[in-house]
């Protein structure tokens, strides 16, 4: 395909993917509908709940009980009306549950987390007495005809579980805290103040895992056959917290499984209480087993009744532990059981949501596991959209900032590459709808970054453009061999991107998986369009006088030329990075690090209140709630307006939000734009453990692909020079004091591939002049390659850090985070490639024999000094590696472009074509003593050096001190071929003219 | 938070190795692996002998002089890794 046919085929490509996506992002009249947008909770509010999945006797946690759990959740959810919710595993035994527009919390939690255990216990047999031993006929006991489960009966949770735990252990078929590992229950408590701390739990290790024991307390073991269970709420006290608890015989007779069609109704037969109530049908087996039961129970009654001990004996429902009912069974109405036939119901203590509560979670079923809260995080609708609102103009602006500084650094090339980003937003844009990928706020802080990755590509092909440009190539030429030589670099610095990106979307938390994944499609996308699509349009216009300019081009001048003595400063560089991370020791060691809530566990509430409140006020509505150690801050922003505060504490937990804020409805009023993010140990440890996992996993994989891409020598520095942007980022955060949430860790892997983009440009010109510079020192190798790339690193950095700076300014709180650490990263990154990595590179390779023996005879040819450029003596020796690699498919006998004329390099090919090179240039077998490289800038000016000596004549053999690792390495250009002989005939092709 | 002051003091030291000259066994590259495992074993050496426990310091154990324990660490991992590399030179020279 020649090379117009393919233009034109990618620009019809690219032409038919902007329809498309023009037509997903706003329709097409009469035919489609513009496809909605996907906002995530941070953006237009709701709940999000993390539940760490337990196992219980009759299932242990593992995939299926976990599939099942959120097959129940998601029809408890779709009961209550939510629309688009996401619930999906995290981790390996989590459950995140995202309910979009909810705004109660508390109910949410209800409905998605309550295992809903249903059992039916026999009452008198079963209720263990002080004896520890069953007493049906003690009414002090069992509560006797009229106070069966009534608090007034019970004790307290501590002398329950005291009670119990002296119980021995019975086994039984239908224990309930038996199988699956589970062996009895658990508690912790202090037997000082007789209190329960801890429990229950299903392991000790539930128990004590998190957060070791406190001094004093002592762990209780409940062996199986013995279950505790709390009294049942009086009907005029729903809300009471009881403190009274019942010991029964686990041998439950029904449970949940054996009942079915459970609706809320009301209490409405002969003689109900116009009460609300919950009506229920048998299985066939539970029928049975029902009026078996009844039958036993109102036997026992008639029993009783004539020794004069009570008559109607009893029947207990229990839900989770809970005693919901205690009906009795009237044994003179119903002497051979009830008639279950017709069904049966719970009644007593109900208000119409709570009945209706409980019927559908039994519609739904029990789940198979224990779900336990570890995170809960609750956005107002409000908050979300002034967070999606700052996201755009943070976008937009940075947009504006990478376009404008591409128009004035390339002129019309810019114009071609923020055409490129134009296309790239409009396809990355449909991509977020079509997928759909769900837009959270770290999603747009990845958007936002990929604007400056794609800016990036451009510019390292511009640059090289430019650079083939000021060499002598025609501008078509330069472009084609621009882009020829410049996409290596690009694609192994995007490919690293994604492998860190995609690192993180496998290991990383829901909410920094979204800026993975919108990193991740980014760097892709942005690939096609920065390279493909703007090689394509340039190709096109390659023929036209709008780019026929050297200032169209923004190459009018001959460029900066970088004459510095990189290698012979780098220990000044060093000095000043051991003093920096000399600091940052002496800071992490000082102060630490101020990690958020992320990662050690606690509460952050954002709430607006309607009443006058001040800091000391909520402050006490906190200590009377129990929590002693909050932090209260006055909070002024548009969306909360003046009375709003912001409350972190590390003592409350996930489940006892709610509370605290019925506390703070209380005391001030509603709570407007109540928002909240609560983290409970257990998964600040996971969101810990998995970012020291995807930063070493990220390491590894950056490292391996660097060996294999040029060699394993330069793997190393690479690792140093990352490890250094790491930890002085970690320092800054130490002396600033900026709090290290999950969107620093986001950031930081973000840095450890972004920092390699300049890593990766020099070492990939380092590659290409190894070969080329067959007799010079490495240091000089390395002088000369950062000479040539360090406009275009400066430059790719500064684009970068330009739609960093723009979320640091217009972001909001989570992105301004995020933006942070990335300044200060991408900046230690550029930094390190050239001032850490390089110099460790150039020791470590001077150390080979072959570039030992360059150095000394260097140094030997210039009085014991090696100059920083090869520019005199042997060293100097430059050959061409692409020499004798292309072969042309016609012969040169017209130019590219006649009206541009044809360019030195082409001329040069003429001669080669022509045969008559020998005539004009010095003989040096392939090898040129020149101080300008083939398509390359002009060698920078001469540094000073010290006794310099006047330089020998040329080696015979300019290769001879070259290993041949030096010479070939994957990607570098081929050592010249062998000099045509008269035996091979020349190839003499016919196909367009030149 | 001990490792990350000890490992950061152990780089920040290597650093100024550049100023010494290049005999380190493997190099720049050895001297920067001396230096940190020098700092890592002698900082936890340290913390060990003061506390009675081998461990690693935690955010709350942590305090400015233990970044100051991989100190001689660093320093004798450099030291070690040089000398090492001049007894290796004068072997391959003999």
């Amino acid at each position: 395909m020649t090379d117009r046919r393919r233009n034109a085929f990618v620009l019809a490509i690219v032409v038919g993917l902007l329809i498309a996506s023009l037509v997903i992002e706003f329709g097409f009249p009469g035919v489609t509908k513009a496809k909605k947008t996907t906002l995530g909770l941070d953006l237009k509010g709701g709940v999000e709940l993390v539940y760490q999945g337990e196992p219980t006797a009759q299932s242990p946690v593992d995939s299926t009980s976990l599939s099942r759990a959120i097959d129940i959740i998601r029809q408890r959810v779709d009961a209550i009306g939510v629309s688009q919710p996401e619930i999906q595993t995290t981790g390996n035994n989590e459950i995140d549950v995202a309910l979009p527009a909810v705004k109660d919390a508390t109910t949410a939690e209800q409905q998605v987390g309550e295992v809903a255990q249903l059992y039916f216990y026999d009452w008198e047999p079963n209720v263990i007495g002080p004896t520890g031993t069953a007493d049906p006929t003690n009414a002090s006991v069992t509560g006797g005809l009229n106070g069966a489960g009534n608090p007034a009966y019970g004790v307290s949770l501590y002398k329950a579980v005291i009670l119990a735990s002296k119980r021995p252990e019975i086994k039984r078929k239908s224990d309930t805290t038996l199988g699956n590992g589970i062996d009895g229950i658990w508690y912790l408590v202090n037997e000082k103040t007789q209190t329960v701390l801890r429990g229950p739990d299903a392991t000790q290790a539930a128990l004590t895992g998190e957060s070791p024991a406190p001094k004093g307390s002592t762990v209780i073991h409940i062996q199986p056959g013995t279950v505790i269970v709390q009294a049942e709420t009086p009907n005029d006290q729903p809300d009471t917290k009881l403190n009274s608890y019942y010991v029964l015989n686990d041998d439950p007779a029904l449970s949940g499984k054996d009942i079915k069609n459970p609706q809320q109704a009301f209490d409405n037969g002969a003689g109900g209480t116009g009460q609300p109530n919950v009506t229920f049908d048998f299985t066939s087996g539970g029928r049975k087993t029902f009026e078996a039961v009844t039958k036993r129970i109102a036997q026992r009654g008639a029993q009783t009744a004539v020794l004069g001990n009570g008559a109607n004996q009893h029947f207990a429902i229990v839900l989770d532990n809970r005693l919901i009912s205690v009906p009795s069974i009237d044994y003179t109405q119903y002497p051979e059981g009830i008639d279950a036939a017709s069904g049966s119901e719970i009644s007593g203590g109900f208000t119409i949501t709570s009945a209706q509560t409980l019927a559908q979670l039994l519609q739904t079923g029990a789940l198979p596991i224990g779900l336990k809260l570890i995170s809960a995080e609750q956005v107002s609708a409000t908050l979300g959209k002034q967070a999606l609102n700052q996201g755009l103009v943070a976008g937009g602006v940075g947009f504006v900032v990478v376009a404008v500084f591409l128009l004035l650094f390339y002129r019309v090339l810019g114009m071609i590459a923020v055409t490129a980003l134009l296309v790239y937003a409009l396809y990355f844009y449909a991509l977020i709808k079509m997928i759909p990928i769900t837009l959270s706020l770290p999603g747009i802080a990845g958007l936002i970054l990929t604007i400056g990755v794609a800016a990036d590509a451009n510019i390292v092909i511009f640059e090289r453009v430019k650079e083939e440009f000021r060499g002598g190539s025609s501008i078509g030429r330069a472009i084609a061999t621009g882009y020829k030589r410049g996409i290596a670099a690009i694609i192994d610095a995007n490919v690293v991107t994604f492998m860190t990106a995609f690192i993180l979307f496998v290991l990383a938390t829901a909410e920094v998986k979204g800026f993975a994944f919108t990193l991740g499609i980014g760097t892709l996308v942005s690939l096609f369009t920065a390279v493909a699509a703007t090689q394509a349009i340039l190709g096109v216009m390659g023929r036209s006088r709008l780019i026929g300019t050297p200032s169209a081009l923004g190459a009018k001048d001959r460029g900066r030329r970088w004459s510095y003595d990189f290698m012979g400063a780098s220990k000044w560089f060093f000095s000043l990075s051991g003093t920096i991370l000399l600091i940052g020791a002496l800071a992490i060691a000082g102060h630490g690090l101020n990690f958020g809530i992320d990662f050690q566990s606690g509460t952050q509430i954002k709430t607006a209140l309607t009443q006058p409140a001040t800091e000391n006020g909520i402050r006490q509505v906190m200590i009377a709630s129990g929590v002693s150690d909050a932090q209260i801050q006055k909070v002024t922003s548009k969306a909360l307006g003046k009375n709003a505060f912001q409350i972190s504490t590390q003592k409350l937990l996930p489940a006892n939000v709610p509370k605290i804020q019925a506390a703070l409805q209380k005391r001030f009023g509603n709570t407007v734009n109540f928002s909240s993010t609560s983290i409970g140990p257990t998964f600040g440890a996971t969101v810990a453990k998995q970012a020291i996992i995807a930063i070493i996993a990220s390491l590894l994989v950056i490292s391996v692909y660097i060996a294999l891409r040029f060699e394993w020598k330069y793997a190393i520095p690479v690792l140093i020079a990352l490890m250094h942007d790491l930890l002085i980022t970690a320092g800054v955060y130490s002396l600033t004091g900026r709090q290290v949430t999950t969107s620093t860790v986001a950031a930081l892997l973000t840095i450890l591939g972004y920092s390699l983009y300049d890593t990766i440009i020099v070492f990939d010109r380092v590659r290409e002049n190894v070969p080329r510079m067959p007799r010079a020192a490495f240091s000089q190798i390395v002088n000369r390659s950062m000479s040539e790339v360090l406009t275009r690193s400066m430059a790719t950095t500064f684009c970068t850090l330009l739609p960093i700076a723009s979320l640091l300014l217009f972001g909001g709180d989570t992105l301004k985070d995020f933006a942070f650490a990335l300044l200060v990263g991408v900046a230690s990154g550029a930094y390190s490639s050239i001032f850490i990595a390089s110099p460790v590179l150039t020791h470590w390779k001077e150390r080979e024999p072959a570039y030992a023996r360059r150095r000394a005879r260097i140094a030997a040819e210039n009085g014991g000094v090696v100059p920083p450029y090869a520019l005199t003596g042997s060293a100097a020796v430059e050959v061409d590696p692409t020499k004798g690699r292309r072969r042309r498919t016609g012969r040169l006998t017209t130019p590219d472009h006649p009206e541009q004329g044809i360019s030195r390099a082409e001329f040069q090919e003429l001669v080669q074509d022509l045969d008559v090179e020998e005539s004009l240039t010095p003989k040096t077998g392939g090898v040129r003593a020149s101080r300008t490289k083939r398509g390359g800038t002009p060698a920078p000016a001469p540094a000073p050096a010290v006794k310099r000596k006047p330089a020998p004549p040329p080696a015979a053999d300019p290769r001879a001190d070259a290993t041949p690792e030096d010479v070939v390495m994957p990607d570098a250009p081929k050592p010249p071929a062998k000099p045509r002989t008269s035996k091979s005939k020349p190839r003499r092709g016919h196909g367009r003219p030149r | 938070m001990g490792m990350l002051a000890w490992v950061m003091m152990g780089l920040a030291i290597w650093h100024y190795a550049i100023f010494v000259p290049d005999r380190f066994w493997g190099g720049i590259v050895g001297a920067f692996v001396g230096a940190i495992l020098g700092s890592i074993v002698v900082g936890m050496v340290i913390y060990a002998a003061k506390s009675g426990a081998i461990k690693i310091p935690g955010r709350h154990d942590t305090h400015l002089v233990t970044a100051l324990y991989a100190v001689p660490g660093a320093l004798g991992g450099l030291a070690a890794v040089y000398f090492e590399g001049i007894r290796r030179e004068s072997v391959v020279e003999d």
